[in-house]
């Protein structure tokens, strides 16, 4: 299968370009950000940290191409350095801890948005121009343009400060010892919907508005024409031949999406104090950890070269002309 | 093809929006009743008729930072946008019209700031900067968002280039630079202001984003700031809602104009998007198979 082949070495080629950013920034920029880190770090710092923060970001006494091979190396082997905000612990170990509540978010409103853009899509598109569809459509492309700041401020405001219907931050109650049981689960639900809802309200128009147009051209196509003359049902119609085939642009746009995603999630974990990669990156940009900021950097990448190669596999799933070759 | 964008009441509503932004923008510092900056009220004021929008924890007019506010995010949002169209259809219209490698190493290069997830990417480029001003987040934004421009641009170059004027200008032995600039561009039209709008939005948006996050200069006035200093001073968790509100849905209309604007385009653009009303009769009887 050449397609899936040629995609994973497009991934390799696309990590590489972010570790090399990574690699190349520190150096390009004037001034020496191990220092600037050592002189806010506030606390005082023992002397091999900050050896490891130079080794971190490559800064030895080598040429170039051997500190660049080096801090491959390490990016390889998953060894990001250390920590600055968090000290004693590495720059991987911060991120993995936070790294399941940023995937709970994301990938729990995308699953919302997408079911529900979808579904909303096509019943537009099937009665394009009837008061579903010229409601549904410009809401969506308004909802589209509301950023999920505005939207986890406004809602945290209204459902959690004013109505105290559910909670203002964290993701689950401090009381509670976490672990498998219904209680937990039941606090960690309701901590996660409004940071969910908010993050789905602003992919949801994205995908009602794609899915919408590609089944309203696909509605014109011959072969729908031919549907309707072999007397085939509606639903029928609607849904296996109309929906299956307009779905591909959704797919494809869904893992394009999932980036902006995790920027969203960023975000709304800032304003819900939500513990995921985004408060924890929060938390190292004020204190100036480097490390740790570039180590997200490679961790969001990782995710979304993961989703894309899900995407891809979905695709050739649906998309018979890939298999060919 | 304008008469048919003004007839279109998405447009006129989304045109109506932007324009009133707009004049904010310019005359703000005059329509403004306060210095942005000043102690003007007690701290935390709810809305009231001398502050309509009430005051900050620091007892500045929050109306009044709202319209001073325009401007710089305005201005951000304009040039990063002009900035991703700028690139996205020099590297678009390049690689469409080149073809082989050149096409090749271009797609490659679009194709990977595209799937290298933006935000981040933002976040390590200014915290290395330090405290960015509007301008360097301008230039941050623009510089790392050019992806979609590029890919639409350079989709919509590929199927222009194989009509037949375009074979034929190239048969009368038009210089290549006359070909891109008077055949393909203004055939590029739609899909270039589509892009900037689309642009202007994510620009707006992506600011007061990375403003909030803590990466701008704290002194500057802007949406993002605003936003920013509302969180830091914990002002939802006291109440004071409005501090919030006002930043938030400018932000939210300003969006919301925009995006009309390009709702209208295209569908002036796609006419196959012009929504012709079938009636439920008709539908019915054709799917039942009856003539109607």
């Amino acid at each position: 299968m050449p397609f899936l082949a040629r995609r994973l070495g497009f991934y390799v080629a696309a990590f590489l370009v972010a570790a090399t950013f990574n690699f190349l920034l520190p150096r390009l920029l004037p001034g020496n950000p191990v220092d600037v880190m050592f002189a806010q770090a506030g606390t005082a710092l023992p002397p091999e940290s900050l050896e490891a923060l130079k080794s971190t970001f490559g800064f030895l006494d080598e040429p170039l191409p051997v500190q660049y091979l080096r801090y491959l190396a390490s990016v390889f082997t998953w060894d990001l350095g250390l920590s600055v905000k968090f000290h004693p612990l590495t720059v991987g170990e911060v991120l993995w801890a936070s790294l399941p509540w940023t995937l709970l978010l994301v990938l729990a409103s995308a699953a919302l948005a997408f079911g529900l853009g979808t579904l909303g899509g096509i019943a537009a598109a099937w009665r394009r121009g009837g008061w579903l569809d010229s409601t549904l459509a410009p809401a969506a492309l308004v909802l589209q343009a509301v950023p999920p700041l505005v939207t986890s401020l406004l809602a945290l405001s209204l459902f959690a400060v004013t109505l105290k219907w559910l909670p203002t931050g964290y993701a689950w109650e401090p009381m509670l010892d976490l672990g498998w049981t219904w209680e937990s689960i039941a606090s960690v639900a309701t901590h996660a919907v409004l940071p969910v809802t908010t993050l789905a309200l602003a992919q949801v128009g994205g995908y009602l508005v794609t899915m919408r147009n590609s089944m309203i051209n696909l509605l014109g196509e011959d072969y729908i024409t031919l549907g309707i003359a072999k007397g085939l049902t509606e639903s029928r119609l609607r849904h296996a031949y109309a929906a299956r085939n307009a779905l591909l642009p959704s797919v494809t746009s869904l893992a394009m999406t999932l980036g902006a995603v995790f920027g969203g999630a960023l975000v709304t974990e800032v304003v819900f104090n939500y513990p995921g990669l985004g408060y924890t990156l929060y938390q190292g940009i004020t204190a100036r950890d480097y490390p740790l900021v570039q180590g997200q950097l490679l961790v969001m990448t990782l995710a979304m070269l993961v989703a894309n190669f899900a995407a891809d596999l979905a695709a050739f799933a649906l998309d018979p002309r890939l298999r060919r070759g | 093809m304008l008469r048919t964008l003004l007839a279109n009441p998405k447009a006129a509503v989304g045109a109506v929006i932007v324009g009133v932004f707009l004049l904010l923008a310019v005359f703000g510092p005059w329509i403004a009743p306060a210095n942005p900056n000043q102690r003007v009220a007690a701290p935390h004021q709810p809305p009231s008729a001398e502050h309509v929008l009430g005051s900050t924890r620091m007892g500045r007019d929050v109306l009044s930072q709202t319209i001073h506010g325009t401007r710089t995010s305005l201005l951000v949002g304009f040039s990063a946008g002009l900035l991703v169209t700028i690139i996205g259809v020099a590297v678009g219209v390049t690689a469409g019209y080149a073809g082989g490698r050149v096409d090749e190493g271009l797609n490659l290069a679009t194709n990977i700031v595209l799937v290298i997830p933006n935000l981040p990417l933002m976040l390590v480029l200014a915290s290395f900067i330090g405290q960015a001003g509007p301008f360097v987040i301008a230039a941050i934004i623009g510089l790392t968002s050019w992806g979609w421009a590029a890919r639409v641009v350079r989709a919509q170059t590929l199927s222009l280039r194989q009509r037949d004027y375009v074979l034929a200008a190239e048969l009368l032995g038009e210089p290549a630079w006359r070909i891109v600039l008077v055949e393909l561009l203004p055939n590029l039209t739609s899909i270039i202001g589509f892009t900037f709008i689309g642009s202007v939005l994510y620009a707006v948006t992506t600011e007061a984003t990375l403003e909030f996050l803590g990466l701008g200069d704290p002194l500057a006035v802007s949406w993002g700031t605003m936003l920013y200093h509302a969180q830091s001073t914990s002002a939802l968790l006291v109440g004071a809602w409005w501090e919030i509100a006002a930043p938030g849905l400018a932000l939210v209309i300003f969006g919301a104009g925009l995006s009309l604007l390009n709702f209208a385009l295209d569908e002036v653009a796609n006419p196959r998007l012009r929504t012709l009303r079938v009636p439920k009769a008709v539908m019915k009887a054709a799917l039942s198979g009856r003539t109607a």
